[in-house]
């Protein structure tokens, strides 16, 4: 039973998931374990995430039954490229923001409950990217929910407080609808299993009313416009690692199943308009959160709104994949702004939150010439804004110039307008922060000093965001596994 | 119309009127409880759909299904009414207004 | 014989269907908190019979021990923190209340703290009339055309039932919920059980301390109960822990029975610290802990994660429940002594860390 065997490829989706789960139970059963096992594993995880990712790249998609049992019985696993990538990029951001968080909350009394909560969100993710069932997602829907409720809540301020409350009567709505869809979609069918799903027949009526609920739910978690009015006030009074995590991947998870429905299950049998519906959403939440993001006076109020403006571009996808010839393109640049945004925002928020660390607060107009305090910060808000602004050769300019391509070789001109329209905007914030911590003022700000890990790990997030952008044909390659175009 | 068929739409009703009053009441309390009534719609659907079977026995995943949902309900309404009392507590009210940091 | 037995049937059917529709109604519209949470027990209490109409009994069981009777307790609980004054002085309270039966409905809900300025502007609605009747327009037209698709589903396929038939010889249990739930679908159950745990640390993170107070010593009525009931519960739970093998029963409904149990002790005792106990993280983790670790055994052993080995099923799913049931019990208690818990340090945050594990379980 060596360890080859025990990492068999076949039980690689059990490991991920099972890993920081157990971490969880143990953080709880042994409160003061709890950093140094959710250190131990944010090292382990990324490692077999990683074997995970060769694993598909040479063999193609997995597909497991969990307890030995067939669809439709069993619930089933699945793990093509798009997954593996996912549970990549997950791995990447919350072991650095792991490590982040060590130091960020040394001081902080709220820490014996962080980790569990932390453990539990990362399975919760893990679990929801490998899942092939439809109910199954739904329990790790509310997992990942109720964790990221939790988290927010941590900080114990009023804000937060009142945060986490709308925010989780947001997500238990929106669980609700779509597990209100499920119930549609088995009561028609008499199949939990997406694969299975995929073969469905004849539309029935009830086919659009399933998608329909479970849209509006999905869309309810990702804060897309106008459901976005949770997404700032819980993502800027949580936390930094938290508020880095929350947008960097949680919203992204809802926005990956709303994605995996339509392509498999779905898109034949829905209206091409409900796509440019869901497009034009998408670009009113691109003008509305990068405006919001423009008057925003705290930092990571302005980040906030951003996210808000950035997760508009991902739901373009939906109405940009409408044509053959253009959906594979649009398919790689919805996921690339995916990638991207989470590794760039991810960077942006613990950048702030070493701000706040620093300064106490994160009033834009009392940032003066920060850069000099903290330049291994400002040097990684400058990267993740490169990227999300679009500039190459970042990850962002990558996801932007897929996207314009789709949106002229598909003759919808429309979208590539909004596209530069997001891209002049998001470069007007950003360098409305920016232009203020560059600046030259003869008082430096007076600061605490800030521990070297929090600001390294911000950094490498950037660097990963623009590192997205140089090595497009490797995450191409790795989406590719068991694409379904 | 049959029986389990009564049951789906009484489901489906109950789903829409807890929708409603989620969206029109302010009390965070009423709006667990719109949310505790419009879950109970769903599972009335799923169970009433499980016992559409042509045998004698209902189908037991849907069963199973609500079973989870019951006990995720149990846990996300301990932890909305945990979060209203402490809000309560911090702040002096129980509200969802705007507060929306400036 | 047979037709009058099935337009009773009907009938009986009718009424329940009404009187859940017209609970529904009652409760989502009452102007008084505390009536709209009793009535949602009793709506809890008439879904469990109409769970038994639809032959899922398991659920029923569960139904009326969580969704009724827990969640109600909850609800209790936490309107009874919303509404108290600082002072928290309950005879004033009393007082309060019974003059406040004969004033209008307004009034009664101005008395929730904080509320009041919201409420006077604008009774208990969110929005003004206009758009009040305009979300009544569409979620009635969505629930219309909800009605419809549900109206028009084709025949249920009958496949799932018969394959889950033929598995149950190997499935090492004989009720078909419990070899669903622990078995073909046990991965559900397993996250699930996260979610329950989950659920209890987030709210052992929301509320600050996990003590309880009665202000006086418990009634000597209550006392007695509890020494009557006690042993019965446990011996109650244990034994719907091991007839779910057989029978509708399982972890969840054992469970939550003997939650029963220790929320009665909680309110019993004079000062109910649970936050010191040593045994609760390890009660309250022991579940998801024991089903990770055979999901792990199984998968490194065997080949398959959770795949169980046939001649072991049954004893492993044994364990398993009897881990839940254990862990189920104590969240559920956390998550009611975490609503209820009254804080005599107000300090957001401040001393959570101190507070948990330093333990004395009185009860006179």
């Amino acid at each position: 039973m060596s360890l080859n065997d025990i990492l068999r490829p076949m039980n690689l989706p059990a490991w991920i998931i099972s890993l920081p789960l157990l971490a969880a139970v143990v953080a709880v059963v042994l409160p003061r374990t709890g950093r140094w096992v959710s250190i131990f594993i944010a090292i382990i995880t990324p490692l077999v995430v990683f074997k995970l990712c060769i694993e598909i790249l040479v063999h193609g998609a997995l597909q497991m039954q969990v307890g030995g049992w067939q669809a439709p019985l069993g619930i089933q696993m699945y793990a093509d490229g798009l997954s593996a990538a996912m549970l990549a990029m997950t791995a990447i951001v919350i072991s650095c923001s792991t490590f982040y968080a060590r130091s960020y909350f040394s001081a902080k009394a709220a820490s014996p409950f962080f980790w569990p909560l932390w453990m539990f969100l990362w399975a919760a993710l893990n679990a929801l990217f490998l899942s092939g069932d439809i109910f199954n997602l739904y329990v790790t829907l509310e997992l990942l929910g109720l964790s990221a409720v939790a988290l927010v809540a941590l900080s114990q301020t009023a804000d937060a407080l009142s945060a986490a409350m709308r925010y989780l009567l947001v997500s238990l709505t929106g669980s609700l609808s779509y597990l209100m869809g499920v119930a549609l979609l088995y009561a028609a069918n008499g199949t939990l299993s997406i694969k299975m799903l995929a073969t469905v027949g004849p539309a029935s009526p009830s086919l659009p009313a399933a998608f329909a609920l479970m849209a509006a739910g999905l869309i309810m978690k990702s804060a897309l416009f106008p459901m976005h009015f949770w997404l700032p006030p819980a993502h800027a009074n949580a936390p930094a690692p938290v508020s880095a995590v929350l947008s960097a991947l949680v919203v992204k998870a809802s926005f990956y199943i709303l994605v995996r429905l339509w392509l498999m299950i779905f898109e034949p049998f829905i209206n091409p308009s409900t796509a440019q519906l869901i497009g034009m959403l998408g670009a009113f939440a691109v003008i509305w959160g990068s405006v919001q993001a423009l008057l925003a006076k705290r930092l990571k109020l302005l980040v906030a709104y951003s996210t808000v403006a950035q997760i508009g571009y991902l739901f373009l996808f939906f109405p940009l994949s409408s044509t053959p010839q253009t959906a594979h393109t649009a398919w790689q640049g919805g996921l690339y702004f995916v990638f991207s945004h989470a590794c760039a925002k991810a960077a942006i928020f613990l950048a702030a939150g070493t701000v706040i660390y620093a300064f106490g607060h994160d009033r834009i107009n009392k940032l003066h010439g920060i850069v000099r305090r903290m330049p291994v910060s400002m040097f990684a808000f400058a990267l993740a804004g490169v990227s999300l602004i679009g500039l190459p050769p970042s990850g962002g300019f990558i996801a932007k110039w897929l996207y314009l391509n789709a949106a002229l070789a598909s003759g919808q001109w429309w979208w590539s307008g909004l596209i530069i329209l997001g891209g002049l905007l998001a470069t007007a914030y950003i360098f409305r922060f920016f232009s203020r911590a560059f600046s030259y003022f003869p008082e430096v700000v007076e600061g605490r000093p800030v521990p070297k890990i929090m600001e390294w790990t911000a950094l490498a997030l950037a660097l990963c965001a623009i590192f997205l952008g140089l090595t497009a044909p490797a995450v191409t390659e790795l989406l590719n596994a068991g694409k379904p175009f | 119309m049959n029986i389990p068929l009564l049951y789906e739409l009484v489901g489906v009703i109950l789903l829409g009127m807890g929708l409603y009053s989620l969206v029109v009441y302010s009390h965070p309390v009423r709006k667990i409880l719109a949310l505790n009534v419009s879950g109970a719609g769903v599972f009335l659907f799923l169970v009433a759909a499980a016992d559409r079977t042509s045998g004698p026995l209902p189908d037991p995943v849907p069963h199973a299904m609500v079973l989870t949902g019951i006990v995720v309900a149990v846990s996300a309404t301990a932890l909305a009414l945990a979060l209203a009392c402490r809000i309560h507590q911090v702040s002096g009210t129980a509200p969802l207004t705007d507060n929306e940091p400036e | 014989m047979e037709n009058s037995l099935n337009y009773a049937a009907i009938a009986f059917d009718g009424v329940l269907a009404l009187v859940l529709l017209v609970l529904a109604w009652q409760l989502l519209r009452s102007p008084n908190l505390f009536k709209a949470i009793v009535l949602f027990i009793s709506f809890g209490l008439m879904l469990s019979l109409a769970w038994i109409r639809l032959k899922a009994i398991d659920i029923a069981l569960a139904e009326a021990a969580i969704g009724a009777g827990l969640t109600g307790a909850l609800f209790l609980t936490a309107l009874d923190r919303l509404q108290r004054r600082e002072e928290n002085d309950r005879e004033e309270q009393d007082a309060r209340w019974k003059s406040q039966e004969k004033k209008p409905i307004i009034t009664t809900e101005a008395s929730d703290q904080g509320l009041a300025a919201m409420i006077r502007k604008n009774k208990n609605h969110f929005f003004s009339r206009p758009l009040q009747t305009i979300a009544a327009i569409s979620v009635l037209a969505l629930t219309c055309i909800l009605g419809w698709t549900v109206w028009t589903l084709p025949p249920f396929s009958d496949q799932m039932s018969a394959l889950v038939s033929s598995n149950m010889p190997i499935s090492g249990v004989e009720n078909p919920v419990t070899a669903v739930l622990l078995n073909f679908r046990g991965y559900d159950t397993l996250l699930e059980i996260g979610v329950l745990l989950l659920a209890a640390v987030g709210v052992i993170s929301v509320a600050p301390s996990a003590v309880m107070r009665t202000g006086s010593s418990p009634s000597p009525i209550l006392l007695l109960l509890i020494r009557l009931l006690l042993p019965f519960i446990i011996l109650v739970s244990g034994y719907i822990l091991w007839i779910g093998k057989y029978a509708p029963g399982g972890a969840f409904q054992a469970g939550a029975v003997l939650a029963a149990g220790g929320i009665l002790l909680a309110t019993a005792a004079v000062r109910f610290n649970l936050s010191a106990s040593k045994a609760m993280p390890l009660a309250t983790g022991i579940g998801l802990l024991i089903f990770l670790l055979v999901a792990l055994a199984t998968m490194i052993i065997c080949g398959n994660y959770l795949q169980y080995p046939v001649a072991l099923a049954g004893t492993l799913i044994l364990v398993i429940e009897a881990a839940a049931t254990l862990s189920i019990a104590a969240v559920l208690v956390r998550l009611f002594v975490g609503v209820k818990s009254d804080t005599d340090n107000p300090a957001p945050g401040e001393d959570s860390q101190t507070l948990i594990f330093e333990e004395e379980n009185t009860i006179k």
